[in-house]
């Protein structure tokens, strides 16, 4: 068995090219079906968002289920695989884990911390899992990598600080106000970025939104949108004392707010703060408006570098992040090594129960003439001896097995009980643990015993 | 023994405060709940320790030590109870990181002073003075009071650091763990509007003792003359804020102000030994 990624991002290929290749919900089914009727691919999720498509399967083998994966993404699709390979990834074992629980932590996303691609992940892994592509394989992992992201969101602070301009303004308004509910916002001028501003302040809870605007009418059409209120041009400043916050982006050449005005408005509020955000490019408010008491101006400029800096921290904690993903990579790692010690078990206990058996039909034929009943209190008295010789042994190998390096318990266990021919090693093992790409050989180079260390 | 389970009781309270201390400071950083959680629950253990180490004593001394070092151990159980109880109302434990190592350094201070004082006790004049309920309530509201002044104080700063950040557009890590300036402002208020009647009530009981048992000149005393000066602070704090809607930083800056008249008057009381009003002092 192997584990295998084919696919597409942001990174690799441009829209035009990620367009072409998505897998809607509607069609989610029949892509299912289309990956999984081949012998070669047991399991499949395909992830897809405007960002990236992502093919994650469980296969038999590894560099020709690969081609086979894209041979079907094309034809699906009706592509040139020519046309599309220069834009493709594709990746196997360990890798394609890693990859996955970047990917749902947001660590591959185009803005590192988004939270969108989580749901888009459990999205996929439904539609894997209610057309029956998912399978044991799959619904660990993809449960894991759920797990990862939601660790990856509470453990860091990846996903806390705003990295839009309209975001960072609502962030900064609550900085300053603690809570959004029942303020009041004036929007200074009918732009589109003083809308999207408004809209974002609206929707954390804003109360009411004043609107003013040299043209009075622009200022109805935009107050309406709202359920807002239009007000004159001339009233500017004796309703700016009701306001919390002001928006303001007009087309204006020179400063539409001066110092003078504010410090007026100031006095008839009571100690009450008051926040400019100034987004118009030439700026519409003085700059010298931040220096009044209880006055905080933000201009296009400063809430940028509010971005830029919560861009960085998020890259801070993506570091943080990576450290949690190693961590659940080891964990899946020792779920796949716990799997193989079933079989492991399965097969001790059916050899002990051969052996009694064996055992029990030869003292039987010496002990002649003995009773149902006898025979029935034997055969229980056997049975009672096996499991209980084989009760701690065995719950102490399950055990044993979910630890680091549990495969070596595993391995021994069936060495000891002769369960394999003398070279080969049990083909179900070798099957989980090839998921990973992690043969024996592979795994003596991590500890270093290949280097005589 | 019971000395020996005081102290043991005090000593542990100081280790556990020290431990919540670190751990506020670790949640600060980091904003991890497991941090808090554990913090808060240090705090409280400390406290029921604290407790217990206090009522030990007063069964040693037969009746709690109102007066000498001892006040700073009530003090500093005061700023405990008082800061546990706004970190359970408003949910914010910022401010864990000031004031436990504020009732920290109010009980080490008294450990310090607590040896040189064994033993002291009021002269005959002065334990007349004191042997009536309205000193014991004088004196429990004004540690109430103090503990509330003190959680202004911690607000206010706070205010003002946020305040700057803001004028400043910076946007650094101690910017994003602030909570917001309306609600520094409202705990400061708070803190400010409950405490402040407690002292008013506490002075005026002082006043009425005073007068009841015919101290001349009482309020020449530097400390009453003080402690009329934190009073005044105060009000004026209340004024400027509910009477002329004064900014947040103006009275943030007020009321950074009034605590340093409470630690001058706290530093006087337990080192002039002049005036009438000497319980602060240790004397053998």
């Amino acid at each position: 068995m192997h584990l295998i990624l084919v696919g597409l991002s942001h990174k690799t290929a441009p829209i035009e090219i990620r367009e072409t290749l998505t897998f809607p919900a509607d069609r989610q089914a029949a892509a299912l079906a289309a990956f999984t009727c081949s012998d070669k691919v047991s399991e499949a999720v395909v992830l897809s968002t405007c960002n990236r498509t992502e093919i994650y399967a469980v296969t038999t083998s590894g560099a020709d289920s690969i081609d086979s994966v894209i041979d079907c993404m094309c034809s699906f699709h009706h592509l040139d695989r020519a046309g599309l390979d220069p834009y493709l990834y594709a990746s196997e074992g360990e890798a394609v884990v890693r990859h996955l629980f970047r990917v749902v932590a947001s660590l591959d996303s185009m803005v590192v911390g988004e939270a969108q691609i989580l749901g888009q992940a459990k999205e996929a892994y439904d539609h894997s899992f209610g057309n029956g592509a998912s399978g044991r394989v799959f619904n660990k992992l993809f449960r894991q990598s759920f797990e990862v992201g939601k660790r990856v969101r509470s453990e860091t602070a990846i996903g806390e600080s705003a990295v839009s301009i309209s975001y960072a303004a609502v962030e900064l308004a609550r900085k300053v106000f603690d809570t959004l509910d029942g303020r009041t916002i004036l929007v200074l001028g009918a732009g589109k970025m003083s809308e999207l501003t408004a809209k974002h302040l609206v929707s954390q809870g804003v109360r009411s939104v004043l609107v003013a605007n040299r043209t009075y009418e622009r200022a109805v059409d935009l107050a309406r949108r709202f359920e807002g209120e239009p007000i004159r041009y001339e009233d500017l400043f004796t309703r700016m004392r009701d306001a919390d916050i002001v928006i303001s982006s007009t087309a204006a050449p020179g400063y539409v707010v001066t110092r003078g005005d504010v410090a007026e408005v100031m006095k008839k509020r009571s100690g009450r703060p008051l926040f400019f955000i100034d987004i118009a490019l030439p700026r519409d408010i003085d700059p010298a408006v931040n220096d009044l008491n209880n006055v905080f101006l933000y201009d296009i400029d400063d809430l940028s570098g509010v971005v830029e800096s919560n861009l960085e921290e998020r890259m801070r904690e993506a570091a943080q992040a990576e450290i949690i993903i190693e961590d659940e990579i080891a964990a899946f790692e020792r779920w796949l090594e716990s799997m193989e010690v079933v079989p492991t078990i399965a097969a001790i206990r059916a050899k002990s129960e051969r052996m009694r058996a064996e055992e029990m039909e030869k003292a039987l034929k010496r002990l002649d003439g003995l009773s149902e009943k006898e025979i029935a209190t034997v055969e229980a008295l056997t049975q009672a001896i096996v499991n209980k010789m084989l009760h701690g042994p065995t719950a102490r190998l399950k055990a044993a097995a979910a630890e680091k390096d549990g495969y070596e318990y595993v391995d021994s266990a069936r060495h000891l009980w002769g369960l394999d021919s003398q070279d080969a090693k049990p083909r179900h093992a070798h099957g989980l643990r090839g998921l990973l790409g992690l043969t024996d050989k592979a795994r003596k180079d991590e500890t270093g015993e290949s280097l005589g260390c | 023994m019971t000395v020996i389970l005081q102290n043991v009781a005090m000593w542990l309270a100081m280790s556990l405060l020290t431990g919540a201390t670190v751990l506020y400071g670790y949640f600060f950083l980091s904003k991890k709940p497991a941090h808090s959680f554990m913090a808060s629950l240090l705090t409280g253990a400390a406290f029921i320790l604290l407790t217990a180490s206090i009522g030990l004593y007063s069964s040693a001394s037969e009746g709690s030590r109102l007066f000498g070092p001892y006040s700073l151990v009530l003090a500093a159980w005061a700023l405990v109870l008082v800061y546990f109880v706004v970190e359970h109302l408003v949910k914010l434990k910022v401010y864990g990181v000031v004031l436990l190592p504020l009732a920290l350094v109010l009980l080490a201070v008294a450990q310090v002073l607590l040896p040189a004082a064994a033993g002291a006790q009021p002269g005959a004049v002065e334990m007349v003075q004191l042997n009536s309920w309205r000193v014991t309530m004088h004196v429990i509201l004004i540690v109430f009071a103090n503990a509330g002044f003190a959680i202004g104080a911690a607000a206010s700063a706070t205010y003002l650091v946020l305040e700057e950040q803001l004028k400043k557009h910076r946007t650094s890590t101690l910017f994003k763990r602030l909570p917001s300036l309306a609600q520094t402002d409202l705990i400061a208020r708070r803190a400010i509007g409950w405490a402040f009647p407690a002292y008013s009530a506490g002075l005026l009981l002082g006043v009425l003792r005073a007068v009841e048992t015919d101290v001349s000149g009482w309020w020449s005393d530097p400390r009453v003359m003080l402690s009329g000066v934190v009073w005044v602070v105060y009000a004026a704090y209340l004024y400027l804020r509910f009477g002329r809607g004064a900014s947040g930083r103006t009275t943030a800056w007020v009321a950074l102000g009034g605590v340093v008249f409470v630690i001058a008057l706290a530093v006087v009381a337990r080192t002039l030994p002049e005036g009438f009003h000497v319980f602060g002092i240790a004397r053998p």
